[in-house]
């Protein structure tokens, strides 16, 4: 019986520890002071502004009177910070109970107080690399998830929306870190819990803020799982003296525009592709063929029978209910979308109530609960050839028809094999509409804690977190549709049944100390936490239906044994936590860090990591030979440094398993099997980051021009990688530590208030260069393959790799005088460079030509936004780009199979025919067959390769203020967007430059194969009308 | 101060159960520390020892052995490419460079067999650990060496010298081993090997399908003819015969299992073992020797299946014209173990393509059998018997044996006379009795007879490809029969990350 390290949860405990807390801080107590908050000039009363005990979380915001009430003792701190104003610091005296503030206004938001890990703390001070957004900014975005609204918006962090699927596909990298094969995706918190499930189930508009930690100074609180970068999500709280009720909603429509789908022979080309084909093979051209004119007006366009104009639906509810003792915020949100792929939806449904209860001065607490429930549909509509709809219905021949004569869908259409018909086609339409692959999640986020201050400027926090997540996978496929090819209706009915049960909790207990001595101002945190994460599986496969209304399990006449399992994932993770943080007039400023995390997944010998980190600034505009300059009105430059981890290596990675279903069988009997499957590593441990960073913050003229600049450089060594080792020992691979890969780039931000007054326009601008260079690998190793990929010492990470494409031969001579592949070049067939220069051309082995023939990582990515206010209108439009990135158009090996398989891109009706019509030079010969068109088509080569640079209007939102309605509506306003407004880009091969699928069943987590386009489910363009009213 | 007390109590209690804490064992696995401590655990492991057999004899052997002789070849398709893998064996094209392939299937043959040596190597490092019954102990002991020295001997007999693994690999240090002479492995196989005949009982009283001391007796013999210690493999040889356990079933279409019934017959000495059914036990091989594309009404009634489905791509081990002429007039067994199915999707005038009829068993499940395949079995020890008898001048001793075969076959005495002629008749009779049951290719090897026999063979398809299936208009590769070997060359991907090849 395994028994918990941390007796908290037990409840008893539980209650004496709390007890324990309230009875030794309850005696001590504070005054109130109250007062009014006022602008400058106009000394008008300012409602919504912000007063904080400085170094403490307690304050407050003023009501609509500009009132404020907060608990503060004498020589105490007011920070007084409102948008658009300079904040002010107050000393609070004793005596005196009731304060008039003024404040200036300002185009600063230094004065910003932000989130960081485990507190916050003013914009200003902040040493690190962080980067904060606003929830309301993202409010209008027609998105399902918030990483889609984020898109452009984010300096150094690159988010790709890789596949359409709602809800699904939002790969997110800060500061391009990568790994073999652990995973990447950076650590996402929310209101302080690190979250284990799926980031996408959040509905956007519970989102406060989020600031997202880049550089190690502000991750390494979150140790072993923060090298990838940590997301700090808070939701949004009540705020003192503030009620409200808010509906927003907006309703709309989604598309798949014509422009940029990957373009397809229509009937007339594609018959006279296949009459072409015969010809030039000296065969008899089928009668199918002999007339491609016949086919004028004929185009089954079934690329395009699978979509459709789908709606978009997203309501809003939220109240925020505020007395003195208790704040409480709800937000209720539906949200429901069809897709634009026949048969595919998201709907969510999600609630959650934050609420803040003051029992007294000392003593605060506070519950959220956030339950959604998340159901969405989406058949098989991405994959390979064979396995995903929207690819298999692509290159189905574009004269089979998709209704027959009666006006009903086909079951599956052959054409006699003279055609050069190898495959049966099913109706993809017919697999889109009747396959199901549903997914119904419900999830309860929940929070709790509780806050105590028994002395000034000692805090203690404790928090309990949960997460639960029920999920409930159902896939069906009747035997009337199949998602793959060359398949005969009726088909094996067959499903599966994955239900997966999560539970994780987290406690952390934290005392923060804040003290200022002169102008000597500390903070110190320490803190000690705990998280456990358990997953229950169990998956039920069956097939062979004998009727496909009742897709039950006992319905079917077979369970398939070897899908059907399973499985327990657990881990358990103990840390404890310190900061300090020093300033000097809030000038020079100094921040130490150190955790230290000890995981379950980490080998007994290695079972305690330590994660620290340093961090300074300098104000330099607060010296005085800067204030001679009316032009910078703020500078500062800063520098970190510090260690993080990712420990996402698997739960069971150290230990050597013993695999009991390795059966066999006798006489017809199943006997069961047991083997050593894997080998034991008891040092397994974290991949470690070494961060440097070095930044500016620059605020030109009163702030209106604010520069971020940035510079890291980091160096990831132990990565986790599942070193080969000779098959002869029984083993494929051993997991190891071992390798390092190093990281550098330069982010710069902009933000400029471009006017003012009636017209109010800002541009936020970035851009971030991102690079990598793997230094070493395993010893004796060199090289890693991924798909159509390599990933080499001294070369940057997950390069394209293959044959490099000189031409096409363009006749005898040519072929002649150049290296070939034996047996299977020809005159008009792909011209290959020979990298190692042995006269001939081969792929693999110790004749290898294959080389470096692109790279799936841009050269940098940039965003810029532009917001325009006039009068009541408010105009937003945001634009995202990437540049120098390439894909490997692996589609082409299917889609310009030159035997004439399947139908084909248009382009390969210029392909290479005779010397005298060599065409556009992407394509070659089809004479030959096989052994000769197999050479483009199956080796990996630059042919595949294409630039991929875009630049995508990602949002355009037009807004009108409508103000207050009658006594009923305080403010409205309506407003009309359009999501994913074009992309321009040269890129061909389809309608998402983002896309990227892995199709290499290497079990790398995707890492090493990235950028390859294999079709996928279309990213839509979107357009909504909505409202936001307060009442 | 007591307050606190109680605060630093709790830390106390906290830290103290860290350890605990943080140790999650796997739930849903067994650990090796856990593993290898019952007579149970032996069985399994035993039994897992086994598993590689099915993927060695469903997807590799015949393409390492049958396809490489002049028995079997690939039916062309021109539509279809990614087909090298398979030709290069069939055309002896295989790529080479230092004694290194990339060819696949020589890579997994590799892999599959040093999956059996691990596992027997981890039970015969622990099982004497362990305190069983000692009847038992023999037993499991006795199938763990016999695979043992089955895996090494297909090894010595595709490569030659091969690393010699006899302990498990515990790190990653240990991994790689230099390469063994082949004949130090010999050594060591046929220690191993010897040790099973003594351990194992006889077929009768050990489990039914499971390696019995007349198999382990028969993978001897197998070892020392291809040594040419003829006087050690008739004594074993005719330990079987005499053991009473064994004989020839009448009629030689009745040899064969099908996909539930008449597996481990009485001619059986050793097959592998499959299950027809979703346990994923089931064997597939047939499908594999189907010419393509073949639609699902061609296809169902060689399969019998109540949902056919058609099958792209390529065909392999389709009997070549050359094993066809090898019957003799009356053979019973070439109708056995051939037939013709027309395929209209192909590319051919000659739509007629021969397949190998001896495994066509009708089963329920598309793509999905349970067809066992033969190792070892009764016929082989006769003719074995007679090579061995013949190879030391007891000529006439051997003709008897030999009849023995002929005569199930329908077919008359031999009238093979002298050695030399006697030799070359049971060559002959082993390639049609055993035709398409993975003996062709080292019949010819340890004869040494590759290039002599692949030689001519090749120089036969290429004059007339139209006759090995391929299309009119096409042809053989221009690399085809440019590297007749008698070993296989080392995989490139083993050789990628071992120091020593």
């Amino acid at each position: 019986m395994k028994k918990d390290c941390y007796p908290i949860l037990d409840s008893r405990r539980l209650i004496a520890f709390m007890a324990a807390m309230l009875l030794t801080f309850a005696s001590y107590a504070q005054s109130t002071v109250s007062g009014v908050v006022r602008s400058e000039g106009d000394n008008e009363t300012l409602p919504g502004v912000s007063v904080l005990v400085k170094g403490t979380t307690r304050g407050t915001v003023t009501d609509l009177d500009g009132r404020f009430q907060v608990e503060a003792a004498a020589g105490e701190v007011l920070t007084v910070s409102y948008i658009g104003y300079a904040t002010r610091e107050i000393p609070v005296q004793g005596g005196q109970t009731e304060y008039e503030i003024v404040l200036a206004s300002s185009m600063s938001d230094l004065t910003e107080v932000v989130v960081v890990g485990y507190g916050s703390q003013l914009k200003k001070e902040i040493t690190g690399s962080v980067q904060t957004i606003q929830g309301d900014d993202l409010m209008d975005i027609p998105a399902t998830q918030m990483a889609q609204k984020l898109q452009g918006q984010l300096a150094g962090v690159q988010i790709n929306q890789t596949t359409g699927k709602p809800g699904q596909g939002m790969n997110v990298r800060i500061r391009g870190q990568l790994s073999v094969s652990a995973g990447s995706d950076p650590l996402y918190v929310v209101d302080g819990f690190p979250i284990t499930g799926d980031i996408s189930t959040l509905n956007p508009d519970e989102i406060q803020d989020i600031t997202i930690l880049k550089d190690a100074a502000s991750t390494s609180l979150y140790g072993s799982r923060a090298a990838n970068g940590v997301v700090l999500i808070t939701t949004k709280r009540g705020k003192a003296g503030q009620s409200s009720v808010a509906l927003n909603v907006y309703t709309g429509l989604q598309n798949v525009p014509h422009y940029n789908r990957l373009e397809m022979m229509d009937a007339v080309e594609f018959a006279q592709f296949k009459k072409e084909y015969f010809e030039d093979a000296g065969r008899p051209v089928p009668d199918m063929f002999q007339n491609p004119s016949q086919y004028e007006g004929q185009t089954q366009d079934w690329y395009d029978a699978l979509l459709q104009t789908a709606p978009i639906t997203n309501y809003n509810l939220t109240i925020n209910s505020n007395t003195e003792k208790m704040r409480t915020s709800v937000v209720a949100g539906y949200f429901d979308q069809e897709g634009v792929v026949l048969n595919t939806d998201y709907e969510r449904f999600s609630l959650r109530l934050n609420t803040d209860y003051t029992a007294s001065d000392k003593l605060t607490m506070g519950f959220n609960l956030a339950p959604t429930y998340v159901r969405d549909n989406t058949p098989r509509t991405d994959g390979s050839r064979g396995t995903g709809i929207l690819f298999n219905a692509l290159h189905t021949w574009p004269n089979m028809p998709i209704y027959d004569d009666n006006g009903e869908l086909t079951y599956f259409n052959r054409f006699p094999s003279e055609t050069g018909n190898i495959f049966a086609y099913p109706n993809y339409v017919r697999s889109a509409q009747e396959i199901t692959n549903e997914t119904k999640q419900t999830n309860l986020l929940s929070n709790a804690y509780v806050q105590y201050e028994p002395i000034e400027g000692l805090e203690i926090k404790s928090t309990i977190n949960a997460e639960i997540r029920n999920s409930k996978y159902f896939y069906f496929n009747p035997s009337t549709a199949t998602p793959g090819m060359n398949v005969a209706i009726p088909t094996v009915a067959s499903s599966v049944r994955d239900n997966r049960e999560i539970f994780s909790w987290l406690n952390e207990n934290t005392v923060t100390y804040t003290k200022s001595i002169n102008d000597h101002n500390f903070q110190l945190l320490g803190g000690f936490t705990n998280q456990k994460f358990r997953l229950d599986r169990t998956q039920v496969a069956a097939n062979t239906y004998a009727d496909d209304r009742l897709p039950t399990v006992q319905g079917a006449i077979n369970i398939n044994r070897g899908s059907t399992i399973s499985d327990v994932q657990e881990w358990a993770l103990t840390s404890f936590l310190s900061r300090l943080t020093y300033n000097y007039q809030g000038k020079y400023l100094l921040t130490a860090a150190i955790r230290a995390d000890g995981s379950s997944r980490f080998g007994s010998e290695n079972r305690w990591g330590v994660f620290p980190s340093v961090s300074a600034g300098w104000v330099m505009s607060d010296e005085g030979f800067l204030n001679t300059s009316d032009k910078v009105s703020f500078m500062k430059v800063r520098g970190s440094y510090g260690v993080t981890g990712n420990n996402n290596i698997g739960n069971y990675t150290q230990y050597a398993l013993v695999n009991n279903t390795v059966n066999h069988v006798f006489n017809n009997s199943v006997v069961p099997g047991a083997a050593i499957t894997s080998l034991q590593n008891p040092f397994l441990g974290w991949e470690t980051t070494q961060q440097f960073d070095i930044g500016l913050d620059l605020g030109l003229f009163d702030d209106r021009i604010q520069f971020v600049y940035d510079f890291y450089t980091k160096n990831t060594t132990n990565l986790l990688y599942n070193v080969q080792i000779p098959q002869e020992a029984g083993f494929g691979s051993f997991t190891d530590n071992i390798g390092e890969i190093k990281f550098w780039g330069h982010e710069f931000a902009i933000t400029s208030r471009n006017t003012q007054g009636r017209l109010v326009w800002t541009t936020n601008a970035n851009i971030s260069f991102n690079r990598n260079k793997v230094m070493d690998l395993a010893e004796g190793i060199d090289r890693v393959y991924g798909n159509v990929h390599i990933t080499q010492v001294g070369q940057p990470f997950g390069q394209f790799y293959g044959l490099r494409k000189l031409g096409n031969y363009m006749n005898e001579e040519d072929l002649n005088s150049s290296p070939q592949v034996p047996g299977r070049s020809t005159v008009g067939s792909i011209k290959l460079e020979d990298i190692n220069g042995d006269g001939i051309i081969s792929i693999g082995g110790d004749n290898d030509d294959r080389t470096i023939i692109g790279n799936p990582f841009p050269d940098f990515t940039y965003g810029i936004t532009n917001n325009f206010r006039y009068g009541k209108w408010d105009l937003n439009i945001i634009g995202s780009g990437s540049y120098g990135n390439e894909l490997y158009m692996r589609h082409l090996f299917s889609t310009a199979n030159l035997d004439g398989v399947f139908n084909m891109v248009q382009k390969a009706t210029e392909r290479f025919r005779s010397p005298e019509d060599p065409g556009e030079g992407i394509f070659g010969t089809t004479v030959g067959g096989g052994n000769v068109t197999g050479i483009e088509r199956d080796w990996a080569n630059s042919n595949f390769v294409w630039d991929a640079s875009f630049f995508t209007i990602k949002n355009i939102t037009l807004g009108y203020n409508l103000g207050a309605i009658a006594n009923v509506i305080k403010s409205a306003r309506v407003y009309a967007a359009v999501q994913n407004v074009y992309i321009f880009t040269p890129y061909w091969g389809g309608p998402n430059p983002e896309v990227s699928q892995q199709n290499n069943g290497n079990g790398d987590g995707g890492n090493l194969s990235q950028g390859v386009d294999l079709t996928g489910y279309p990213v839509p363009r979107t357009f909504t009308v909505g409202a936001n009213i307060t009442f | 101060m007591k307050k606190i007390n109680i605060i630093l109590a709790f830390l106390g209690i906290m830290l103290s159960s860290c350890e605990e804490f943080l140790t999650i064992a796997p739930e849903t696995a067994l650990s090796s520390a856990t593993f290898y401590q019952t007579e149970s655990d032996f069985e399994q492991a035993v039994n897992a020892a086994y598993a590689p057999l099915r993927t060695i004899a469903d997807n590799r052997s015949w393409l390492l052995c049958e396809m490489r002789s002049d028995n079997t070849i690939y039916a062309r398709n021109i539509n279809f490419g990614a087909t090298e893998q398979q030709e290069d064996l069939s055309d002896h094209a295989l790529p080479e460079a230092q004694g290194i392939t990339s060819n696949v299937h020589v890579l997994n043959q590799y892999r599959q067999d040093y999956l059996i040596i691990a596992r027997t190597n981890e039970i015969m490092s622990q099982i004497d650990d362990v305190e069983f019954d000692q009847a038992s102990k023999d037993n499991l002991k006795g199938q763990a060496l016999f695979l043992r020295g089955y895996a090494y001997y297909e090894l010595a007999r595709y490569f030659g010298s091969v690393p010699l693994h006899l302990t498990p690999v515990t790190s990653r240090e240990e991994a790689a081993l230099p390469l063994t002479p082949e004949a130090e492995i010999y050594t060591q196989l046929i220690g191993d090997i010897q040790s099973a005949v003594n351990l194992l009982p006889v077929r009768s009283q050990q489990g039914v399908g499971r390696a019995s001391k007349g198999a382990a007796q028969m993978l001897l013999a197998d070892v020392f003819i291809t040594q040419k210690r003829w006087e050690d493999a008739e004594t074993l040889l005719k330990a079987i015969v005499t053991s009473g356990e064994y004989e020839l079933i009448p009629n030689y279409e009745d040899v064969f299992s099908e996909s539930v019934g008449n597996k481990n017959n009485a001619e059986s000495l050793f097959e592998i073992q499959y299950l027809e059914g979703p346990e994923g036990l089931n064997s597939d091989f047939l499908y594999a020797f189907m010419p393509r594309p073949i639609s699902q009404d061609e296809l169902q009634p060689i399969t019998g299946t109540s949902n056919p489905q058609p099958l792209d791509g390529e065909g392999n081990n389709i009997p070549t014209p050359d094993i066809i002429a090898a019957y003799e007039e009356g053979d019973l067994r070439k109708d056995a173990s051939i037939a013709y199915v027309e395929i209209a999707g192909s590319d051919r005038e000659d739509k007629v393509y021969p397949y190998i009829k001896k495994y066509a068993k009708h089963h329920d499940l598309h793509f999905n059998h349970g067809i066992n395949w033969p190792i070892y079995r009764y016929a082989e020890v006769l003719l074995f018997l007679a090579e061995a008898l013949n190879e030391q001048g007891k000529t006439e001793e051997a003709a008897g044996y030999l009849n023995q075969v002929r005569s199930r076959a329908g077919l008359d005495d031999t009238n093979a006379s002298g050695q030399t002629d006697m030799r070359e008749a049971i060559f002959n009779e082993r390639r049609v009795e055993l035709a398409f049951e993975n003996k062709r290719w080292f019949d010819i090897t340890r004869a040494d007879r590759v290039q002599e026999i692949i030689g001519d063979f090749g120089q036969r398809a290429l004059a007339n490809p139209q006759d090995y299936y391929y299309p009119e208009g096409a042809t053989f590769r221009s690399n085809a029969f440019t590297n007749i070997t008698k070993y296989y060359a080392l995989p490139a991907a083993e050789a990628e990350i071992t120091p020593h090849f």
